[in-house]
């Protein structure tokens, strides 16, 4: 049997279990409901979940947007000149060891219980993996290469758009991975800690009044949520193993495992 | 009256002319001399092998002439011109780890050179073919560098130099890295590539076995700062053999280098 099978295998007997567990009585339906509850108690809200999603989808594209771009052009600066690393990076390391969720309350004083602050919170949660990931990546090019390019008349920007972008590829998709669940993550904590919308805000509320498949039908979308994510970067990491075969990095990416699947608790 | 293109340039296509040149490296706490004085001239079409002991320059010098290190006094020129920045119209360079773009197959590595300057796809395809022919990789041309031998690796590179067909060949170390066989049969491909490209090449190395078995001349330098102690010419016959390495003749080139060496060590 194949591992590819096998894996198929166990996700299809987990969600058996879910289903027959709680209605054989094993389980309490207020621990965990069953598989058909929970869709039906989200099916019946779909209006409430529907709009709730909008507003979490809408709060991970921004913050998505930031703490990407932001991550990779300023990771970008850094990994390549000396002087702001030496500056910033201690900085940003010990920051990232911090947890940040610690600062959520200050942001919802100063932007407010609405979007902005949740887009605030999570854009800097996601952020600091994929500045780190892409000036580690610039950082650890191979200086041959570029000297082989500068040798063939390779300018300036020709040295950046040929050598250094297409080497660092590997290791900043695994920061955006990193960065990119992290803003997931991000958005739905601050949503379920102070906030008026969103998933995380209707699992929360679901919960103060212990109606548990209303919870689970929340937990199921972020679920759903973090598969498409994922789904969504093992393509473009597919798209992108084509220019880097061969290179470790590439290979790693290619893999099934992520190299930096360590997330800081939140 | 004659047009100016026939006029014959007074350095012809491939020679070298080092004169007086100094390297002097700037640290935080002191100026290390690097190079110190060296002149030398290599006439077009010559084999020219650079050895000495680690820290002697060597690779500095070859850098400089290559145009990717400036010196700090004296002059340099390739072929009656000064060179200011790498040329690689007039400078192909082999390092010594292949330095290939692991993203790229072996065909895109050898066009790198030609898609820097805006040549068409079919002409760059073309004249990589050709080069890899001239290497003798014939039909391995969609391999990325992983599926490559290192041989083959340097084999790719030595095509990537001279895929601009350059007058001047500079190699920093290109077989250091390879098994003892590997770099036999390299040697022998690149005294045959060189034969019938008829390129001028300077060529690092650590091992005196292949400095004598390349050259036409050997050139030997000091420990910093760097100079010139010696100049042999090789006048062993082409095309050379293995045989000759037993010879008296090799012997005594190779022990009159191993000297100048130990001397400095």
């Amino acid at each position: 049997m194949s591992a590819a099978t096998l894996r198929r295998l166990i996700v299809i007997s987990l969600i058996a279990l879910w289903e027959i567990l709680p209605r054989a009585g094993f389980i309490p339906e207020l621990f965990l409901p069953s598989l058909s509850s929970t869709l039906a108690a989200g099916w019946n809200e779909a209006g409430e979940y529907g709009h709730a999603l909008a507003v979490t989808l809408y709060e991970v594209a921004i913050s998505m947007a930031f703490a990407c771009g932001g991550g990779i052009l300023l990771g970008a600066i850094v990994g390549s000149l000396p002087r702001p690393r030496i500056l910033i990076m201690p900085m940003v390391s010990s920051l990232y060891a911090v947890p940040l969720v610690i600062l959520y309350p200050v942001f919802t004083v100063w932007l407010g219980i609405g979007s902005e602050s949740k887009i605030a919170f999570a854009s800097i949660y996601g952020f600091l993996p994929t500045m780190l990931a892409t000036a580690a990546g610039i950082q650890t090019i191979d200086p041959q290469l570029l000297l082989a390019a500068r040798s063939m008349g390779a300018t300036l920007s020709q040295r950046l758009v040929r050598v250094i972008i297409p080497a660092a590829i590997p290791t900043v998709l695994s920061g955006l991975r990193v960065g990119g669940a992290l803003v997931i993550v991000g958005v739905v904590v601050s949503e379920m800690l102070i906030s008026s919308a969103g998933i995380g805000y209707l699992i929360s509320r679901y919960r103060t009044i212990l109606d548990s498949p209303h919870v689970f039908a929340g937990v199921l979308l972020v679920l759903a949520m973090a598969i498409a994510f994922n789904a969504a970067i093992k393509w473009i990491e597919r798209k992108a193993a084509i220019w880097q075969t061969g290179t470790r990095a590439g290979q790693d990416a290619a893999g099934e495992v992520a190299p930096a699947a360590l997330q800081p608790a939140t | 009256m004659q047009p100016l293109a026939n006029i014959t340039p007074l350095k012809p296509a491939g020679a070298i002319e080092v004169r007086n040149v100094g390297q002097i490296f700037k640290t935080t706490t002191q100026d290390v001399v690097a190079l110190e004085d060296v002149s030398l001239d290599v006439k077009p079409g010559r084999f020219v092998v650079l050895v000495g002991p680690s820290g002697c320059g060597k690779s500095t010098l070859l850098m400089m002439i290559a145009g990717l290190r400036q010196q700090t006094s004296g002059t340099i020129t390739i072929s009656g011109a000064p060179i200011p920045e790498p040329d690689p119209n007039r400078v192909g360079v082999v390092f010594q780890e292949a330095s290939l773009f692991p993203w790229l197959t072996a065909e895109e590595n050898v066009e790198f050179p030609l898609a820097l300057r805006g040549v068409t796809k079919n002409d760059r395809r073309a004249r990589a073919q050709d080069a890899l022919q001239l290497v003798g990789l014939d039909g391995f041309g969609k391999r990325h560098p992983h599926e490559l031998s290192g041989g083959m690796k340097q084999r790719v590179s030595i095509a990537r130099g001279l895929v601009q067909d350059p007058p001047v060949l500079l190699m920093d170390e290109p077989f250091a890295a390879l098994d003892e066989q590997t770099r036999m049969t390299m040697g022998d491909e690149l005294l045959r590539i060189w034969a019938a490209t008829g390129k001028t090449v300077v060529f690092v190395t650590h091992s005196l076995t292949e400095a004598v078995y390349l050259a036409d001349e050997v050139i030997v330098m000091s420990p910093r700062p760097g100079r010139i102690v010696d100049h042999l010419q090789v006048s062993l016959p082409r095309p050379r053999t293995y045989e000759m390495l037993s010879g008296d003749a090799f012997g005594s080139l190779r022990d009159r280098i191993w000297r100048h060496i130990r001397k400095s060590a």
